[in-house]
């Protein structure tokens, strides 16, 4: 455990260091809510509330963006030796795995953790709404980076198909969700996909946190078994994968 | 412990390609052993499969006495590996990297501080250690990457092509290093295709080609395994004759004799040593004289170009 923490602090220091990706993500995030935010909700009359909404929105597309580097940095770690290196280290290549996942959340909280609070200060949501939030937020990105590491075999053999498979996996599964539309107010057809999308669940679970007011939200009891059980799948199923291909098992 | 590192049956697989077949190589505690081949003979693999980094397909190797499939925990613990290229943790600065090194194998505190610091001294690196990993030089990265073992003093140390992309002055510094790591009590491993580096370093060599142990033996029994490899150059006062040639020629161990001017041979010969006194004795009994006599021993490069460009070569003691 001591080896793991050790690991964690190191790599979240190299990487919380990069302090110009943490503004430029703030500030990416400020300039999308308070101008787009607020063109777009203009534009959307029929949700009430929509730029709360649209705020939300954007915050899981954040987590989505940040869990999805977090698995393609495992990825990377691998082509650049870095991964190699540890692997010599006297560490479990279970621990090592859960220091991966802990080393994505953490990064979460410090790059998530300051626009949330700018949203629920806006809106004068209570304290505790932060901390159920985050943890829904962060519970999604667990999720989603059990996803992308358990994809890195797929980079084992080609980056390329590796990152076009992720770039169509974003577009499909935050634009076939609820991340910026309610269910109700959505299409038949497209609301049917959607409902197969783990990220639905996230997002409107979110909503439920933050006590958004909108019709049709997906039952928060369920939503929250889902977003777990995707979390828990996934990196069970990473943890299991990963170090096989790593240690060159599969290819034998 | 008789080896500290023994493997048995080792093979690594990639599909249906074999990077390491069947290995079976012993490294005795306290030596080093130089593993010396062309590219792809599976000397990378080797070392990955020791450090656990790779698992195998087929057969185990023990370091220190762990089983390297079974007991791979208690192997990293005991064994460090340095990589052939030094990559890493790109924004953080080297004298962090060997603290963390170091706190990952105990060292903590004031003990710490001196270790890292002693080691950045010792690589040259004292003054870059406030610079972040990807501003450093190619060797300065390399010389880091071998520095890292000498943070925690593994019982064996392993490392992969260990002076590549270093200068000179730098080459000889890390080998002094890696042999004062051996004074220490650490058993050591190193691969290298540079023939320079493993005659400065080796206890013995193994020759290794296509996944394969060719040969492992120490370097004197290498040069003298190969037939003729001892070429000596006798002149003579007066012309050689051919009574002369096949007389020489007669002398056990000569393996092959030519003429090179006309009172000059040169006698392609096993173990100079040896043939050079029953040469003397002929020189007597033909009652000629000899003038000049030089003796040259095959190099390394003569005997790994013998047993790597050889499909099958023969064992030395085999």
């Amino acid at each position: 455990m001591r080896e793991m923490l050790s690991l964690l602090w190191f790599e979240v220091k190299e990487e919380v260091g990069a302090v110009h990706w943490t503004v430029y993500q703030w500030a990416f995030f400020a300039f999308q809510y308070f101008v787009y935010g607020q063109l777009v909700s203009k534009l959307v009359v029929s949700v009430p509330n929509y730029y709360f909404y649209y705020g939300t929105g954007l915050l899981i597309i954040m987590t989505f963006n940040i869990s999805t580097w977090a698995g393609r940095r495992f990825v990377e770690g691998a082509h650049e030796g870095r991964l190699r290196y540890i692997l010599s280290l006297p560490l479990r290549r279970g621990e090592f795995f859960l220091e991966q996942v802990l080393m994505g959340l953490v990064v979460n909280v410090v790059r998530i953790g300051p626009p949330l609070v700018m949203i629920l200060w806006i809106t004068g949501a209570p304290a505790l709404v932060l901390l159920t939030s985050m943890t829904v937020l962060l519970a999604m990105s667990a999720g989603i980076m059990g996803i992308m590491i358990s994809l890195s075999f797929v980079a084992f053999k080609s980056f390329d198909i590796y990152s076009a498979i992720v770039a169509g996996m974003s577009a499909i599964l935050i634009r076939f969700s609820t991340i910026l539309y309610p269910l109700s107010y959505i299409p038949n057809a497209y609301a049917n996909i959607s409902r197969g999308n783990p990220l639905t669940y996230g997002a409107d679970l979110l909503r439920s946190a933050v006590n958004i007011d909108v019709s049709g939200l997906l039952n928060p009891g369920l939503s929250a078994i889902v977003v777990l059980a995707v979390g828990v799948s996934t990196l069970t199923i990473g943890m299991a994968l990963v170090p096989r291909v790593l240690e060159g098992v599969k290819s034998s | 412990m008789d080896n500290a590192v023994e493997t048995l049956g080792l093979t690594k697989s990639y599909g249906k390609a074999v990077a390491l077949d069947n290995l079976d190589v012993k490294v005795k505690p306290g030596e080093i052993l130089v593993l010396l081949g062309p590219n792809g003979s599976g000397k990378t693999t080797l070392l990955h499969l020791l450090a656990t980094v790779l698992k195998p397909t087929r057969g185990t190797a023990m370091v220190m006495g762990y089983d390297i499939v079974k007991q791979p925990l208690k192997v990293r613990e005991v064994l460090g590996i340095s990589f052939q290229e030094p990559r890493g943790f790109w924004r953080h600065k080297p004298s962090h990297i060997l603290s963390f090194h170091a706190s990952f194998y105990g060292l903590s505190g004031t003990k710490k501080s001196e270790v890292v610091e002693e080691t950045l001294r010792g690589f040259d690196l004292w003054s870059s250690r406030s610079k972040r990993f990807m501003e450093l030089s190619g060797g300065q990265a390399k010389r880091l990457e071998v520095a890292k073992l000498f943070v925690h003093r593994p019982g064996v140390a392993v490392f992969d092509e260990p002076t590549a992309m270093v200068d000179l002055e730098g080459k000889r510094m890390i080998w002094d290093r890696i042999k004062g790591l051996r004074e220490a009590g650490s058993t050591i491993i190193v691969a290298t295709n540079e023939v320079r580096e493993a005659e400065y370093l080796a206890d013995r060599l193994s020759i290794m080609k296509l996944g394969k142990e060719v040969v492992t033996e120490n370097l004197r029994t290498l040069k003298d395994s190969i037939s003729g490899g001892d070429v000596v150059e006798v002149e003579f006062s007066s012309p050689v004759t051919n009574e002369i040639s096949q007389a020489v020629l007669g002398v056990p161990g000569t393996v092959r004799v030519t003429a090179e001017t006309e009172s000059m041979i040169k006698a392609f010969v096993n173990r100079s040593e040896d043939w050079l006194p029953q040469m003397m004795s002929l020189v007597q009994t033909l009652q000629t004289k000899v003038t000049s006599l030089r003796v040259s021993e095959p190099s390394l490069d003569d005997v790994f170009l013998h047993y790597t460009e050889d499909a099958v070569a023969e064992k030395p003691n085999a």
